[in-house]
């Protein structure tokens, strides 16, 4: 083993390096240099044969050989893999995925979430009640006798065993109130039923009821809420108004309108040209009602409000026929996922 | 209702445009539903040219015309021979249109000649009472256009709802009433002065019999009418009410009732026995033919008008055939009276009949005004119809009307409005509505005899905030005590159950919770099963749609069917809904879930890796469900269910109890419901995996990252293939394998080289030490251990 040949290694080595294009040059790189009868391995060997003096010369300078182009085999390996994977290959990229294919909600489901969720924020608690009502929790307790007129405002689905199907979900602020004492806020969601059908009204129908019963709560705050309610689910620049209206279980009552979302207020089909559209009915608690449940007139008063949510949903979709809600047409369900 | 603006402005003073009307009212809490003119709703009436006359001898007194719209020309028949010539410009209906007085317009052929319309006259029209001429106009008017358009007529007609607690607004003069209470338009009085002297003695006898049905009774009586056809000016404002003349007498009646909202009945006076009339409760067995042919049987609830002998009116209700004024009477007794609202309410939904008069009666009518809508039908008798002598009035009004006291202070105003509205608002708004004293701190309230609705303070109140405008009131938040209370776990479970379903790639769906009797039919069901017992409506809107459920499969099938209809041919849908059984009381009601899942799973895509749902996936599904849920739920092959196939079913238990099903859809069934195979189907009672969901909850044991490795050994053997999984599993887990973690199934199989009825399994047992890492020998002990107990136990061959 001579210096000269040390030198030749080493040129041939440094000038092959830079030939080194793929993994399977580099491997016959490494084999031929630093495998068991590589060049620099057997010249490594060679070295017993020369004097102690040359060996740890010659010696290190070998060793220093190896450690470089151990090195620089590393440092071109990444760069080759990396490099490799730069390319682009003949697979179609634009196919569609593989989706995981998640479910989705049913429409009316996500808007009584949404619903319940602005007045769980109010610190409203979420209750229900039977679907299947009595003549009492539905209509008498709330002020509505069997001889009264409004008992026409709600088309109802007698049962052959002499029970109803609850019109509204208002039995549930009785059976609350029976069951509690104030003060109280509750929100109540439900299916509700009334004998009618059409591109508007269907037999089987979702309502909303709320109810707040307190030491000082008013017909001022019950505005409020609402406002507060609307501008959550409809938007900060909604418009709202605020009419008198009628119902047994209210007094004073009203009815909220929001500027039509479909026109913005300018007046069509939707709106029938009034440009407002209204979305729920509300109240201050009727004190024939708060009789029926024991409550003492002169330390609670309280607000009571119900809204329709396919009512709503429609609105807030731009949604024509409520009837594609109980069809289930799985094109219709997945829009809304 | 339907006010007219016409016949409104008669009695208040009209300073704003119809559309601002309506806002007033529509915010007043009387919403205007819309605006409309009754002549555009008769119909295409329009303007036409003559073209051709020619009077076919046949025809005899009419002519035959051909007149054009500027497009089309028609062929028309005319009586009016002799008013006809070519270029005039007439009025003419196309069939299908209606003339003023309720007449249908339609193709006629008279000899062989085909009308394809009619000419208008003035009356016909509804323009002016001329009914002998032919409505012509100016040749200079352009053709083709609406009539009323060409001759400037606009009648917009308010179409108002009118809350039931408003009785006093079911009239033209209640509304001008409102709107002068709402904005101060000038109110002309009503007041129409008799002279005593005028009228004879009333011959006959008025006794009220029931006085708590019945509260007041006015009647007089009028000689020697003539019955006809009513004046111009009635039939048009009827007309725009959208009421059907009837005959002059009967027409008046219902002009008053419209005009002033006070239901008057006209008799036949000779049809009255005895000229007595008694107000008296119905007797059982009594029977009354009505006006409209009816017959019905009365309930000795009813309140009648009978004379000595029988019933002649359902009171406030509906008159019968026999006491009617028809075109013979000659004498007429007119009534007014105030009946009690309930009892007219009650006797309405008895016998199912709805009129004009008992809808105003059940809302209550005023009861002052009876006398004067009694002169007012006088009034409108003398001074329009041929008649010869009119009577003194008879009032029976054993208890007249007292109005309430309402005590109201401002303190309680404020309190509930929740601002502080002003004294003097309060004040006059007080004024305008009734009569006010004040008592300290008290106000007295006596609103007036028509404003029944206002009994209690809170009506006051609403009264305050409607005249202050709702608008107007500030809106606050509440103030009240923080507190929460914690959310119903019922709720949220329903919730957790419908986003797994979600995240298992489920739609949700909601069906009816009424079914068809028919889709309950097509399951198969033994006659003695529970769910054919289902609740029943009364009065359901269809048959399809007639009994309550007591499965969610109905409604899960249908939607299926809905869809595969409408190329919707894979699908996953759940519903989580009450089912209803009868009960004690009202009925039972179970949240249930139910799921549904057909054709393919997932989305085809273009690798071509596709596969139909299978019982695994449902199994698997199921499966999934009770891990999340934390519940031991268990699969028990066969299910029973009748419309499960049997070998692909199992029933669901929890505990002992059973609490579903789950499998494939019979063949027979699934087409029945037009459906596809294979259809999987499960259904689970929520409130009973509620009550083992809440008690679960607190099991939870986390599971840490492993210290030591485990080790794996597998098993195959050749064993029958009867034996199964689930035993040999419960085998094994009864060996109590030390530090064996879990054993996995790897690999099934049947067939070549496997022998007949044996099947060959692989498992693998994974080994693992809580301390240490196993050592090999150890792990060869125990797993050998195992293998000679397994083939032993079950006679397998190693594979
Ligand atoms: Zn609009």
């Amino acid at each position: 083993m001579q210096r000269e040949e040390l030198q030749r290694i080493k040129e041939e080595a440094l000038k092959e390096l830079e030939t080194l294009k793929d993994p399977i040059q580099l491997e016959n790189f490494r084999v031929k240099f630093l495998g068991k009868k590589g060049k620099i391995t057997q010249a490594l060997r060679g070295l017993k044969e020369l004097s102690l003096e040359e060996r740890r010369e010659l010696g290190s300078e070998l060793n220093q050989l190896k450690e470089y182009l151990e090195f620089e085999i590393e440092k071109k390996r990444r760069e080759i893999l990396l490099s490799e994977e730069e390319k682009i290959l003949d697979l179609d990229l634009t196919l569609p995925g593989r989706r995981p294919f998640l479910g989705g909600l049913h429409p009316l489901t996500q808007v009584i979430e949404e619903v319940c969720e602005v007045f769980t924020r109010l610190g409203f608690e979420i209750v229900t009640g039977p679907e299947i009502e009595s003549e009492y929790y539905n209509f008498t307790a709330l002020n509505i006798p069997e001889w009264h007129p409004a008992r026409d405002m709600q088309a109802t689905f007698y049962l052959q065993n002499g029970a109803l199907l609850r019109t509204h979900t208002s039995p549930i602020q009785i059976r609350t109130m029976l069951e509690r004492k104030p003060p109280l806020r509750i929100i109540a969601p439900g299916k509700v039923y009334r004998c009618d059908a059409d591109v508007r009204h269907s037999p089987m129908f979702h309502q909303i009821e709320g109810l707040m019963v307190d030491g000082e709560v008013s017909f001022a705050d019950l505005k409020g809420v609402l406002a507060y309610f609307a501008r959550e689910i409809f938007g900060e620049k909604t418009k709202l108004r605020f009419r008198p209206s009628y119902f047994p279980f209210t007094e004073p009552s009203l009815e909220m309108d929001i500027g039509c979302v479909m026109c913005e207020g300018k007046g069509c089909r939707v709106c029938g040209q009034t440009g407002w559209i209204e979305i729920l009915g509300a109240g201050m608690v009727h004190p024939e009602v708060f009789k029926a449940v024991n409550y003492d007139i002169t330390q609670w008063q309280g607000f009571a409000f119900g809204l329709g949510i396919e009512r709503i949903t429609m609105l807030k979709y731009g949604i024509d026929d409520i009837r594609l809600f109980f069809d289930n047409h799985l094109y219709f369900l997945e829009s809304f996922k | 209702m339907r006010v007219p603006l016409s016949w409104l402005s008669e009695f208040v003073e009209l300073k704003a445009t119809p559309e601002e009307i309506a806002e007033i009212l529509t915010l007043s809490g009387h919403e205007v539903e819309e605006i409309f003119d009754p002549y555009e709703r008769l119909g295409e009436i329009i303007t036409v040219k003559v073209l051709e006359v020619s009077a076919p001898e046949e025809l005899r007194e009419s002519c035959l015309c051909k007149v054009s719209d500027g497009k089309e020309v028609f062929t028309v028949l005319t009586t009016a021979k002799d008013q006809i010539t070519v270029g005039q410009v007439l009025a003419f209906a196309k069939p299908g249109s209606l003339t003023f007085n309720h007449l249908r317009i339609d193709y006629k052929t008279v000899k062989g000649y085909r009308s394809e319309g009619c000419l208008l006259s003035p009356f016909e029209a509804g323009i002016s009472p001329e009914k002998n001429r032919l409505l012509i106009l100016d040749e200079r008017v352009e053709v083709g256009r609406s009539l009323y358009e060409v001759l400037g007529i606009k009648e917009p007609v308010l179409e108002i709802a009118i809350t039931p607690n408003r009785g006093d607004l079911l009239s033209i003069y209640g509304i001008a009433r409102e709107l002068h209470l709402i904005t101060g338009w000038e109110l002309k009085p009503l007041l129409i002065e008799e002279k005593k002297e005028a009228h004879f003695t009333f011959p006959g006898k008025i006794v009220i019999e029931d006085e708590e049905r019945c509260y007041r009774y006015a009647g007089r009586l009028i000689k020697g009418v003539k019955v006809e056809e009513s004046p111009f000016f009635i039939l048009k404002r009827l007309f725009l009410c959208g009421q059907r003349p009837i005959n002059n007498i009967v027409d008046i009646t219902n002009y008053v009732l419209l005009e002033l909202g006070q239901p008057l009945h006209a008799f036949d006076w000779h049809k009255i026995r005895g000229g007595e009339i008694l107000v008296r409760r119905a007797k059982k067995g009594e029977r009354l033919l009505f006006l409209d042919g009816r017959e019905v049987e009365l309930h000795p609830e009813d309140l009648v008008i009978a004379d000595r002998e029988r019933p002649l009116v359902l009171a406030g209700i509906l008159g019968g055939e026999e006491s009617a004024v028809e075109e013979h009477t000659g004498d007429v007794f007119l009534e007014s009276a105030w009946f009690n609202s309930k009892s007219i309410r009650l006797s309405t939904q008895r016998h199912r009949i709805t009129t004009e008069s008992s809808y105003r009666f059940e809302r209550k009518i005023d009861p002052e005004g009876v006398l004067l809508a009694l002169k007012r039908a006088t009034q409108l008798i003398g001074e329009h119809l041929c008649f010869q002598a009119i009577s003194e009035i008879v009032d029976v009004y054993p208890k007249p009307y007292e109005a309430p006291s309402i005590y109201i202070s401002l303190k309680q105003i404020r309190k509930l409005l929740g601002f502080e509205v002003a004294l003097e608002k309060v004040e006059n708004i007080l004024q305008r509505l009734g009569e006010v004293r004040t008592k300290g701190e008290i106000y007295e309230v006596k609103p007036p005899s028509f404003r029944q609705d206002l009994t209690l303070p809170e009506d006051i109140v609403e009264e305050i905030a409607r005249l202050y405008g709702y608008e107007q009131i500030p809106m606050t938040f509440p103030k009240a005590e923080l507190f929460s209370s914690k959310p119903r776990p019922d709720l949220l479970f329903s919730k957790k159950i419908k986003e797994i379903f979600r995240s298992f790639g489920f739609f949700e769906v909601i069906t009816y919770s009424f079914i068809n009797p028919e889709s309950l039919s097509k399951l198969n069901l033994n006659p003695q099963d529970r769910r054919l017992k289902a609740i029943a409506l009364d009065n359901p809107i269809s048959s399809a749609l007639s009994i309550m459920r007591t499965t969610l499969l109905p409604g899960l099938l249908e939607t299926a069917r809905f869809n595969l209809h409408r190329e919707v041919d894979n699908l996953r849908i759940f519903e989580v809904g009450k089912i209803f059984y009868p009960a004690e009381g009202l009925a039972e009601e179970r949240e249930t879930l139910g799921f549904l899942l057909m054709g393919r799973k997932g989305e085809a895509l273009w690798d071509g890796k596709e596969a139909k749902h299978d019982l695994f996936d449902l199994k698997g599904i199921l499966e999934e469900l009770a891990l999340i849920l934390r519940v031991p739920l268990k699969f028990k092959p066969f299910s029973k269910e009748p419309f499960l196939k049997t070998g692909l079913s199992f029933d669901i238990y929890l505990e002992d109890q059973k609490i579903g099903f789950a499998g494939a859809m019979k063949k027979i069934i699934v087409e029945e419901f037009e459906l596809k195979e294979p259809l999987w189907i499960a259904e689970l009672d929520l409130d009973a995996l509620l009550v083992c969901y809440l008690k679960t909850q607190t099991t939870l044991t986390p599971r840490k990252p492993p210290k030591f490795p485990s080790t794996f050994r597998d098993i195959s053997c050749i064993l029958d293939k009867f034996i199964y999984y689930e035993t040999i599993r419960d085998f094994l887990f009864q060996l109590q394998i030390p530090y064996l973690e879990r054993v996995e199934i790897v690999a099934l199989y049947e067939g070549e080289p496997i022998p007949q009825g044996k099947k060959s399994i692989s498992l693998r047992f994974w080994y693992r030490a809580e301390d240490r890492t196993l050592k090999d020998e150890e792990v060869e002990k125990i797993h050998e251990e195992v293998a000679k107990r397994l083939f032993e136990h079950f006679r397998a061959k190693p594979r």
